[in-house]
């Protein structure tokens, strides 16, 4: 390679740094990951291994550690893989409540975050990085005043805060200090629902369904399945209760909707209507149990499904459950209590877990109030972004910047550090001691997995400078506070040191409360207006924004539009119609004086005068590859209803963008019946044979059989299970060192993951299948190789020899399913996008598996990693390898194990029953390629009665 | 004219000559060919000063593009996660495809006695070697990783392995190399006697021995003439079946996957005869290019122009039959995707690229019905470079319609050349047309000894 | 070595003609340049028969059994592995290769043979020093033959082929 290649592969793309040659490169990484690991050694205090010992780490061997991640304030239970120091891996932690051992895309992205080159690495105020004790100097006097007020003109704005440390720590420091004001809010707000509590039991309660024993459950614009804290936990509860073939006994599941949501594309029945109406569903409800309501007039289809599901609903005598979302306002959420309470309906009440006793909302407001007012002179903002992220109607920003003496303690120097005086850098959660609760109540000790790459600080040591308790470290406050509330009778040491093994405080799942019988609340059904009404969803791909520099999460395709790196309006189609414009055509979306010009996308099946669009757009302060991506909608974003903007007029105006999707260039019904079929229980129950290509059912062939003397691989994949949320696509990625492509690589067409979930819509309704590669017994790909790159091994696998591939690409020309992937540049090896080719992000690299080059060939090797893993540790005690011992990245990573993987040699194992079920089937199996890779079809339980109804 | 007329006036069929009254002299012939090489100054090389500039600087770009994509990688063109191919691979179809008809017009019209191939059989061949040869370029600068292109060969290796025998690339690699050497053999036996007399005609001395080295030393001894003979009439033999061969492999590469609008039995033949078809139309209009530049109307007649078309009508024909019988067994066979293709094909995102390769190919070529168009050499000149086109278009879209519209619509993706796709297709154009200026400028190009004897043969 | 006579003819028509009563007059005929093959004076010339189709055959045949032992031992012998199910001696997909080849290296024996049987390469030879020879490559026919002995013997000779229509005559001694 000459210099003038470099200096053209820099222009195109890739950092500027990339200009340096080969061995430069190669000095600077082993400088950088010196660097790296010198700060990567474990942390100064014992951190406890989740199963080894923790006397000394084995070089080369992975140490697997328990935590908690935060969503929203929540917790998460993790076991995170750390090798030489390095956290490479994040799985989930089965004793958790809020991951039974599953994991989201955002916990699989963590590790990711925690080397994103863009972090804050040191304070930084009047335009220049400084040092702690600067910022110490400036605070002090600021604390010395506050204090002699007893706190007055001293505020913290923080996000949700469920450490009990935390909490404990600024309860100490407001006791100590009683006119110091604590507001805090979240962007994915749940006011509503805890109004709605309050509303119907005149005290503020947590509903947690229990899916389990429900058999009917309708959701009214809720999407337990949707990106949130609970969903790993409801994701299995839900598709468990779907898993039995008897159609009385399986759950069945209506939703309504105005856009779609994971819930909605595995619902047995879904209604389309616009958020204002949904409440009249919910009504017709409580009119079939008595209360004396209006009925529902219109539109008939509403009340056609309304009724179905009444019927439904209270046939299942204590099996009937109404979820409503955050969408709905307070009184429909009493309602639904209302009507639980009615089914008696399989729920469960708790305190909150956030303790804070004012909503969200409420409290941004008296915030905004006190800025205005001039009585806020110190102001801590603790790991938020309000500038960013605060509804937009409150103009956070100039109430920020009007406070004379503002610190942000934040991951990123972001838009509210732009706008206050300080910026300090906060200890990444996989870097710092603390502790944390799930939406249960369940509390986690989060462990550090490597010592502060930077000079950062954790919320615990902030607080600890405010309360001028310098000295303990964010260990010994934790554990500190642990050791007074923990129930360890008396040894602590045992306990602790179990409590972090495990990654769960024993029961300390918070109590169920019993409550009064809900007050029915004053509703009336309404009729939509005519103008649009906006419909607000967390990103499942951003969630709230704070990911939005995450390149996996910026790549990884949203279930429904497959779109990745941006965000458009979601319009229905006759809207679309009405308006004339398709997909990318730009709109503007005028709503009181804000204005918002974006390109839209068309959805089938939306309801009709919504427009849906998700959050975490838009930032301008994310980070080289976050910002400026999308658009921002927070602004938008009314702090009286902070899902839904009613009132809005949409109008098409020139000019297009182009839209980055990863599939549905085509759209193909008929296609899709073959590729994905779908079955009712009851047909299932009737008729045997289904018709489709079976698991190992091959049509005949000249070539003499092969006979596989060992294990024989194969994964099944359950369609009906499969929710749709991604969680696999980003393990595989982080799990098997897949880059990102960037933006314009996506525009042309190409992509590397190495697991994508097809999409199909068959009569209006998407479903989701996963399609690695097959590893066909008699693959297309092989024979075609004209240098043995791609060959089969013993065991079954579909091998692919990077160093010996070439690069003629006829194993993807010639592969049915398309699951190669092609380095047509050095995607994770010198041609990288943007900072995704800085150094430190090298240290997320998996050592276990080989870091593609340029021009090879690469695809899912059913982690093959772990597979031989496994393999040497069998055969160091002289066994075989346990049904069940192996589990892939995907497998791992799924909610609702909707993966399986196993031995096809061993009779006795899952994997052999799973392909004799009678809805398992082969994809484009009539080919004759023997996937090793099979499906379980799509599995619905639709209500016999539902039809009837209608006639 | 009255019936009674036409019966009254039998037109008497004159025997068909293959040369013009002027050139029917054993002198004749050596003074028209050897004239452009020795005589210059008789001759304006503007043309082929002109020509030669364009085409170098499009050689010049076609290297530029071969840089670009040996140095920042295949990225630089249209190629995508799901259309693999582009391209390169049709370029390299279309061009072994114009290279198959030298040696066919040699070999074949010997082996059939067919004379009119005696003044057009040398730059036939000509022609061959160079877009053989530029054909050989494609696959390698295709590779992800074109260093290793040697991976294919079977040599002792410390990885210990051997080539894939098994693939279609395989086959390429080899039907192609021999193709080239064996056609390099063919060419230069029929040049030597050639050379000999270039070498006897020469005016300097360097031209002399410079010519004379090639010539190896021939002196058309009755021994010579016969070990010629029996050569020729062998490689002759051999060479039918070698590009039948090698156009029915570049045909597998395709017929031997599992891909819809490739799987089909029918591509060996139909792309051998697709071959010879767009080789024709080739040869056609370098043949016009020679008789217009060389003023060789003596040698090149209306009659070469007139026979040419019939083939290539023909081809024409065979091409609309293969088409159609995809079509039907697409439809025939009730398979799916291949349906789903073929209405792609029509109807799909290529469907304009579609039409006019029909038209191109199976359309355009009816008007040779015609005598008067096969006997104007601009009509069938103009109908020749659209047949290329149309072959090209060919070639492209079989590889494109399959790649971007294959088993699962999931991964349906469209191909969007870049400008690097088409400066490397446009490029290679610029270089065959400089190495066959080079050639026509210092080769005989047309074979003199062949031309003598016809002309011994037919007497004056 | 022997001396010769050259018979030189403009039109291929006498050439023949000569050539045939010169052999039934039993002159030696030795050789005939021409500026193309000319098979019925060819005929009169006694030549040994060509071996080149003999060798091209065995040395095509052999390269493609070579050439099918290679794929044999590579793929069966020396590194098997599962292609796609195949078998791993796939005869059907092995026969390209050796028949492409074998005809190659027939091809290149062939030429070979073709030069050593003419002789080439062989740039100086003492007829092109004769004036005149330089128009057998183009537009003339040279007939050669063994010098008559004796003065009485060569002046018929050079009448018999001035009677025939040779543009000249000339006597050299190789």
């Amino acid at each position: 390679m000459n210099k003038q290649l470099r200096l053209d592969q820099a222009n195109m793309r890739g950092p500027p740094n990339s200009e340096v040659d080969r061995r430069a490169a190669l000095k600077l990484f082993v400088s950088g990951a010196a660097l790296a690991l010198a700060s990567c050694g474990r942390p100064a205090e014992q951190i406890v291994p989740y199963v080894e010992i923790p006397d000394g780490m084995t070089p080369g061997l992975p140490m697997r550690f328990a935590s908690a991640l935060p969503l929203a304030g929540y917790g998460r239970g993790v076991i995170v893989t750390s090798v030489e120091g390095r956290p490479i891996k994040v799985d989930g932690n089965p004793r958790h409540p809020a991951s039974l051992g599953s994991t989201d895309v955002f916990a699989e992205a963590t590790v990711l975050s925690l080397y994103d080159p863009d972090r804050s690495q040191a304070p930084y105020s009047g335009g220049r990085v400084q040092d702690w004790s600067a910022f110490e100097a400036a605070l002090q006097p600021r604390l010395d005043k506050a204090r002699a007020r007893h706190g007055a003109g001293l505020a913290l704005l923080t996000g949700r805060i469920t450490s009990p440390t935390l909490i404990a720590q600024i309860e100490a420091f407001t006791k100590a200090l009683p006119q110091v004001k604590w507001y805090r809010y979240e962007p994915s707000e749940d006011d509503a629902i805890r109004n709605g509590a309050i509303l119907a039991f005149n005290r503020p309660a947590t509903l947690l369904p229990r899916f389990a024993d429900a058999r009917v459950v309708l959701t009214l614009d809720a999407d337990p399945l949707g990106a949130g804290p609970e969903q790993i936990r409801f994701a299995r509860d839900i598709t468990q209760a779907r898993r039995t073939h008897v159609p009385d006994q399986s759950l069945r599941l209506y939703a309504v909707e105005p856009a779609w949501t994971l819930t909605g594309a595995l619902a047995d029945h879904r209604l389309a209507l616009r958020p204002e109406l949904v409440r009249n569903v919910a009504i017709e409800i409580a009119r079939s149990l008595g209360a004396s309501v209006p009925e529902l007039k219109g539109p008939p289809e509403a009340e056609h499904f309304a009724k179905a599901a009444a019927a439904d609903l209270t046939a299942r005598q204590g099996g009937g459950l109404v979820l409503a979302g955050p969408r709905q306002p307070p009184e429909v959420h009493a309602l639904c209590h209302w009507i639980n309470n009615e089914l008696s309906a399989p729920v469960d009440f708790i305190a909150p877990v956030d303790p804070l006793n004012i909503g969200g909302i409420a409290s941004l407001k008296s915030f905004v109030a006190d800025a205005r007012a001039g009585a806020i002179e110190t102001l801590m903002i603790l790991g938020a972004n309000p500038v960013y992220d605060a509804p937009g109607d409150l103009a956070i920003a100039d109430c920020v910047a009007a406070v004379p003496f503002s610190a942000q303690l934040g991951l990123y120097r972001d838009e509210t550090a732009a706008r206050c005086t300080w910026h300090l850098p906060l200890t990444h959660v996989l870097e710092g001691w603390s502790d944390i609760r799930a939406f249960d109540g369940t509390a986690s000790i989060v462990q550090p997995l490597i010592r502060p790459l930077y000079d950062s600080r954790t919320a615990h040591q902030i607080m600890a400078l405010l309360s001028n308790a310098t000295g303990p470290s964010s260990f010994d406050m934790v554990r500190g506070y642990w050791q007074q509330a923990g129930k360890h009778g008396g040894d602590f040491e045992d306990w602790w040191r179990q409590t972090l093994q495990d990654g769960v405080v024993a029961d300390s799942a918070a109590a169920k409360i019993s409550l009064p019988a809900p007050q029915m609340p004053e509703v009336a059904p309404v009729s939509g207006g005519e103008n649009f009404t906006l419909a607000f969803a967390p990103d499942p791909s951003l969630f709230d924004g704070s990911f939005a520099n995450n390149a996996w999460l910026q790549e990884c395709p949203k279930p429904f539009t497959k779109q990745v790196w941006g965000n458009a309006l979601h319009l229905a189609e006759s809207d679309a119609q009405s308006l004339g414009v398709v997909d990318g055509d730009m709109v503007r979306l005028v709503a009181g004086k804000a204005v918002l010009e974006a390109p839209v996308l068309v959805r089938q099946g939306q309801a009709s005068h919504t427009v849906a669009t998700t959050l975490g757009y838009g930032r301008a302060g994310a980070g080289s590859l976050g910002t400026a991506v999308g658009f921002d909608v927070y602004r938008l974003r009314p702090s009286d209803s902070p899902w839904a903007l009613a009132d809005v007029s949409v109008s098409k105006i020139g000019g297009r963008q182009n839209l980055l999707l990863t599939q549905h260039f085509f759209e193909l019904e008929g296609e899709a019946k073959d590729l994905q079929p779908r079955f009712a229980l009851a047909d299932l129950a009737k008729k045997p044979d289904l018709g489709l290509s079976k698991p190992g059912g091959n049509p005949a062939t000249l070539y003499p059989p092969h006979d596989y003397d060992t294990y024989e691989w194969a994964m099944v994949i359950d369609t009906a299970a499969c929710i749709g949320c991604n969680a696999c696509v980003v393990a595989c990625q982080a799990e098997n060192n897949v880059p990102i492509v960037g933006p314009d690589e996506i525009a042309v067409g190409r992509d590397m993951h190495w697991l994508r979930i097809d999409d199909y819509v068959i009569g209006g309704k998407p479903g989701f299948s996963p399609v690695p590669c097959m590893h066909c017994e008699h693959a297309p790909c092989e024979p075609v190789c004209p240098v043995a790159a791609s060959i089969h091994d013993s065991e079954g696998l579909n091998l692919q020899v990077y160093n010996r591939c070439v690069g003629t690409r006829f194993c993807q020309s010639n592969c049915p399913y398309k699951v190669r992937r092609f380095n047509f540049y050095g995607y994770a090896d010198g041609e990288e996008y943007k900072s995704f080719g800085d150094d430190i992000v090298k240290a997320v690299f998996n050592p276990d598996v080989t870091v593609r080059g340029r021009g090879v060939m690469e695809k899912c090797t059913y982690c093959v990693q772990r597979i031989s893993r496994a393999r040497r540790a069998a055969e160091k005690d002289h066994r075989k390898i346990h049904d069940g011992e192996i589990v892939t990245a995907c497998q791992a990573a799924c909610p609702t194990r909707a993966i399986a993987f196993g031995d096809l040699s061993d009779a006795n194992s899952r994997i052999n029953a799973l392909r004799a079920e009678p809805q398992a089937y082969a994809l484009l199996g009539e080919l004759g390629t023997r996937p090793r890779t099979t499906y379980l079809a799509r599995l619905e339980n639709p209500n016999p009665d539902f039809g009837k109804a209608q006639s | 004219m009255s019936l009674a007329a036409i019966r009254t006036e039998p037109t008497p069929p004159e025997a068909v000559r293959w040369t013009l009254p002027g050139a029917r002299s054993l002198d004749a012939v050596n003074e028209l060919v050897t004239a452009p090489l020795y005589e210059r100054q008789l001759w304006s090389w503007k043309a082929w000063w002109l020509a030669a500039a364009l085409s170098g600087a499009l050689t010049a770009g076609f290297l530029v593009a071969v840089y670009v994509v040996f140095t920042r990688g295949i990225g630089v063109w249209g190629v995508n996660t799901s259309t693999v191919w582009g391209f390169a691979i049709a370029d390299y179809v279309w061009w072994i495809g114009i290279g198959n008809a030298g040696t066919l017009i040699s070999s074949m019209l010997l082996l059939m006695r067919q004379k009119w191939r005696a003044s057009t059989n040398r730059f036939a061949e000509a022609m061959t070697l160079f877009a053989a040869t530029i054909a050989g370029i494609f696959p390698i600068i295709h590779l992800g990783r074109p260093m290793y292109f040697y991976w294919l060969t079977p040599y002792p290796n410390t990885m210990t392995v051997w080539p894939q025998w098994r693939s279609a690339l395989i086959w390429d690699f080899w039907a192609i190399l021999s193709y080239i050497l064996f056609s390099l053999i063919f060419w230069y036996v029929g040049l030597i006697p050639d050379l000999a007399t270039m070498r006897d005609r020469a005016r300097s001395k360097f031209a002399a021995t410079a010519y004379g080295a090639f010539a190896l030393g021939w002196r058309g001894s009755a021994r010579h003439w016969q070990a010629y003979e029996t050569l020729h009439l062998a490689l002759a033999c051999l060479g039918v079946p070698l590009v039948v061969s090698l156009h029915s492999v570049v045909g597998m590469d395709f017929a031997a996957s599992l891909m819809p609008g490739w799987q089909e039995t029918i591509f060996p033949p139909y792309f051998v005869v697709g071959a010879m078809y767009s080789g024709f139309a080739m040869v056609v209009c370098l043949a016009a290019m020679v008789r217009w530049g060389f003023r060789q109307e003596g040698l090149i007649t209306i009659a070469h122009f007139d026979v040419m078309a019939k083939v290539m009508l023909m081809a024409s024909i065979v091409m609309g039959l293969s088409y159609a019988t995809e079509w039907f067994n697409a439809w025939y066979g009730g398979d799916r995707p291949d349906r789903s293709l073929v209405i792609f094909e029509f109807t799909g995102s290529y469907a304009p690229m579609f039409w006019a390769l029909l038209f191109c190919n199976v359309i355009a070529p009816q008007a040779f019905w015609i005598a008067a168009v096969r006997r104007s050499v601009v009509a069938v000149f103009v109908v020749s470079i659209l047949i290329n086109i149309g072959m090209w278009l060919e070639r492209i879209l079989i590889v494109w319609n399959t790649l971007s519209h294959g088993y699962l619509p999931s991964m349906w993706r469209l191909f969007i050349p870049t400008v690097w796709d088409w400066l490397t297709t446009i490029g290679s154009l610029g270089l065959f047309v400089l190495m066959f200026l080079v050639f026509v400028r210092f080769i005989p190009a047309i074979s003199m000894h062949e031309v003598r004897k016809l002309v011994d043969e037919e007497g004056s | 070595m022997t001396a010769l006579l050259l018979a030189q003819f403009a039109e291929s028509a006498r050439f023949v003609e000569a050539a045939r009563r010169a052999k039934s007059a039993d002159y030696r005929l030795v050789d005939a340049f021409t500026p193309f093959p000319v098979q019925a004076v060819h005929e009169l010339l006694d030549q040994r028969r060509s071996h080149i189709r003999v060798v091209m055959f065995i040395a095509g045949i052999t390269t493609a059994a070579l050439a099918y032992g290679l794929e044999y031992f590579s793929a069966v012998i020396d590194y098997p592995y599962n292609s796609g199910g195949r078998p791993l001696d796939a005869w059907p997909a092995f026969m390209l290769v050796p028949f492409a080849t074998g005809i190659l290296l027939a091809a290149i024996a062939g030429f070979a043979t073709f030069l050593i049987e003419c002789g080439l390469p062989r740039l100086h030879y003492a007829l092109f020093a004769v004036e005149g020879f330089e128009h057998a490559s183009q537009d003339q026919f040279i007939l050669a033959l063994e010098k008559p002995a004796g003065d009485g013997e060569l002046q018929r000779a050079l009448d018999f082929f001035r009677g025939a229509g040779a543009v000249a005559i000339r006597e050299v001694d190789t």
